[in-house]
């Protein structure tokens, strides 16, 4: 045979040998949606900062359930990262902005709650592998079926000790006023106890009203001012002077943001409602070293769900399927 | 009770152990018997490189899987945990574990590529056909490593991928289901079946393919090296097999590590979803060595599906073994041997043709 032409076979072999090689390395099968988290240079400044432009965006499809079943909705979900943080960003229609949360209002005799609840948007990663997770996503924690191990005292929590999720909370109204997204984790249920704790530290809110719980107990403290979206935060409140004349239609946050310290508060939120719809970021550490995240190595890969709620508490929400987080 | 002896050195024993003491080095004796050992010059041509990658190739996952096994653990759910420790947290899991994936494709590939060569160069022709048949017997071991070695990571892809093997295993009449519950230990896959492929991938063919690189090697020391595929004879003056041959192989070792190792770096080696049996939805895709054997399922249904299953890949390695004596051509060289050329040639085009459709079936058409 000519040597030209055993050079010419041995360099298509090579190729051959490569090209097969890169082909092994993929995983066969998958079907599930892939958020691609892009390398950055530069953490975003912003919700509009150019470097969004790096980023992909996935529609994450939602769908509705309990009241809201029979309803679909959607999520343009981005990400990116740097050697330090990874940050989200997710859009989507909503044509009410929702922040009552139960404020208190004022009538001129008396108070009461208003009618409204809040949007919220929620992620749930697994710290520790969650059994069928990556397949059920949070039909596995969120809504397991009547009779399940984990649906006793609550819908929300893992079936042992040994599988832990950390579930990124947004609240428009409870969270977002102080910066932050509530950072909390899931793990078994109990008996007594619900699976999901409060990450280490301080945050949350805090419910501002009496002892009997008729009327509001704090109220803007001198010189400070109110959030976004007019929200009292906790830590610029001061409880309500005796002889404090309100007139009609006042108007009081009940549930007062706290200031978050600590792994309670690792997740920093940023939002804006404009247009009929939300536009949020969410970013944290890739790794906290809390035992209560989930700590991002960027050369694998991360399931995670959402949840997105539209002026309603945990039972009324649009569930996602499951996703795969890559980072490239 | 009679009292045990006491130890005692002889004047010999004393005499054999001042003698060996003037030795620098206990391994003189083998080195020596090495250096003896000569082989043939060809043995050291960088043309006939791919037996020694080979070599290189089944060490190395010899080692990487001995080293993975310090950290797997054949049960499931904890099987995944595992190799994910591995992958993720273990000190250089992430390489170890590439080097194993990526060693496994190379030497399938490499070894097809030693047999299609053989094949052209007509080196299974007499003397030297169990040096072929042995080869033969290597690579249909090579596939039983890769769907043993598949469901250990207890990932979506290696639990649905043994579901279809083993499906396909028990459409073979008479024999499939007693060897599916052999394999299994039982009608499902389990931690009983974990153990037994993993007893398999890491004890038993380990053995088995030791034993056969044994025969394959003695008979190719014993049958020399064929023509080169330009014509020429091979080089018939002897080289030591101890420096030069082992040099070259431990040359050759060195740059496939390091190749295969980069490889990894830049491609981590992939880990799918941990196993869900109860998800049904999960439809797991051919790797690319099966495709063609997953067409012939895909394309002979229903009463003809032993065709598919058991018949013609079991011709086919009958063809395979059977070579060396069905070939009745006048001489070695390809031209001489027409006949056999078309015919493999007819073959490999069929397996390639099925191949592609697999692909365009399970992978879609290439984008335009």
């Amino acid at each position: 045979m000519h040597r030209q032409s055993i050079k010419r076979i041995y360099g298509m072999v090579l190729l051959m040998l490569f090209a097969v090689l890169l082909m092994s390395g993929t995983v066969l099968g998958a079907s599930k949606q892939v958020l691609e988290a892009a390398k950055v240079k530069a953490a975003p400044a912003g919700l509009d900062d150019a470097i969004w432009n790096e980023a992909t965006a996935i529609q994450v499809p939602f769908e509705g359930k309990e009241s809201f079943a029979g309803q679909k909705a959607s999520v343009a979900t981005k990400a990116v990262y740097t050697d330090e943080a990874v940050y989200f960003l997710f859009k989507w229609k909503d044509p009410t902005l929702s922040v009552v949360k139960g404020a208190w209002q004022f009538d001129g005799e008396k108070w009461s709650h208003q009618k409204g609840n809040e949007d919220r948007i929620s992620l749930l990663f697994e710290i520790n592998r969650i059994n069928n997770f990556a397949t059920k996503g949070c039909a596995i924690v969120c809504h397991v079926p009547q009779g399940a191990p984990n649906a006793k005292d609550g819908k929300f929590g893992t079936t042992t000790a040994a599988e832990k999720g950390d579930l990124w909370h947004w609240k428009a109204a409870r969270s977002d006023p102080a910066g932050v997204a509530d950072d909390t984790w899931l793990t078994q249920i109990s008996d007594k106890e619900g699976g999901r704790k409060s990450d280490a530290g301080k945050g949350g809110d805090q419910k501002n009203m009496t002892e009997d719980k008729s009327a509001p107990k704090y109220m803007l403290a001198p010189g400070k001012s109110l959030a976004k979206n007019d929200i009292l935060l906790a830590a610029h409140s001061v409880e309500i002077p005796a002889g404090t004349v309100f007139k009609a239609g006042d108007m009081l946050t009940y549930r007062m943001p706290k200031t978050a310290e600590g792994s309670r508060g690792d997740i920093k939120a940023e939002s804006r409602y404009a247009g009929g719809g939300w536009t949020v970021m969410l970013h944290r550490s890739l790794d906290t070293g809390n035992e209560d995240d989930v700590a991002f190595n960027t050369r694998r890969k991360y399931n995670f769900a959402m949840a997105l709620f539209d002026d309603s508490g945990d039972e009324n929400s649009y569930d996602s399927e499951v996703l795969t987080l890559e980072f490239k | 009770m009679k009292p045990p002896e006491p130890i005692t050195t002889t004047k010999d024993s004393r005499q054999r152990f001042r003698s060996d003491e003037t030795k620098t080095l206990a391994l003189n004796d083998p080195v020596a018997w090495l250096k003896r050992i000569t082989v043939a010059g060809d043995a050291c041509a960088w043309n006939r490189f791919v037996g020694g990658v080979l070599l290189a190739l089944v060490v190395l996952l010899f080692l990487s899987g001995a080293f993975l096994a310090f950290y797997y653990s054949p049960v499931p759910g904890a099987a995944y945990d595992s190799v994910d420790f591995t992958l993720f947290s273990a000190p250089f899991g992430s390489i170890l574990k590439g080097v194993h994936h990526y060693a496994w494709n190379l030497l399938l590939v490499l070894a097809i590529f030693h047999l299609a060569r053989t094949f052209v160069a007509g080196a299974y022709r007499k003397p030297r056909q169990l040096t072929w048949i042995s080869g033969v017997a290597i690579l249909g071991l090579l596939p039983l490593f890769i769907i043993t070695g598949d469901l250990l990571p207890w990932d979506q892809r290696g639990y649905w991928s043994t579901q279809v093997r083993m499906s396909i295993i028990a459409s073979i009449p008479f024999a499939g289901d007693m060897a599916v519950r052999i394999l299994q230990g039982g009608a499902l896959t389990g931690i009983v079946a974990l153990t037994r492929f993993y007893v398999l991938h890491i004890l038993f063919l380990p053995c088995l393919l030791a034993l056969l690189l044994a025969v394959h090697f003695y008979f190719v020391a014993r049958h020399g090296f064929a023509e080169r595929l330009n014509g020429k004879q091979a080089a018939d003056h002897p080289i030591a097999f101890f420096p030069r041959v082992v040099n070259r192989w431990l040359v050759l070792f060195i740059v496939t590590v390091s190749l295969i190792a980069l490889l990894t770096y830049y491609w981590p080696p992939p880990l799918g979803d941990p196993a869900d049996p109860t998800d049904s939805t999960y439809v797991p895709k051919p790797e690319w060595w099966v495709l063609f054997l997953n067409q012939l399922v895909a394309i002979f249904k229903g009463k003809w599906a032993i065709l598919g299953t058991a018949v013609i890949p079991g011709l086919l390695t009958l063809f395979l073994v059977g070579l060396p004596y069905l070939d009745r051509s006048p001489g070695n060289r390809p031209a001489q041997r027409k006949t056999v050329i078309v015919v493999a040639a007819l073959l490999a085009a069929v397996m390639i043709v099925l191949s592609l459709m697999g692909y365009f079936e399970h992978f879609g058409l290439p984008r335009q």
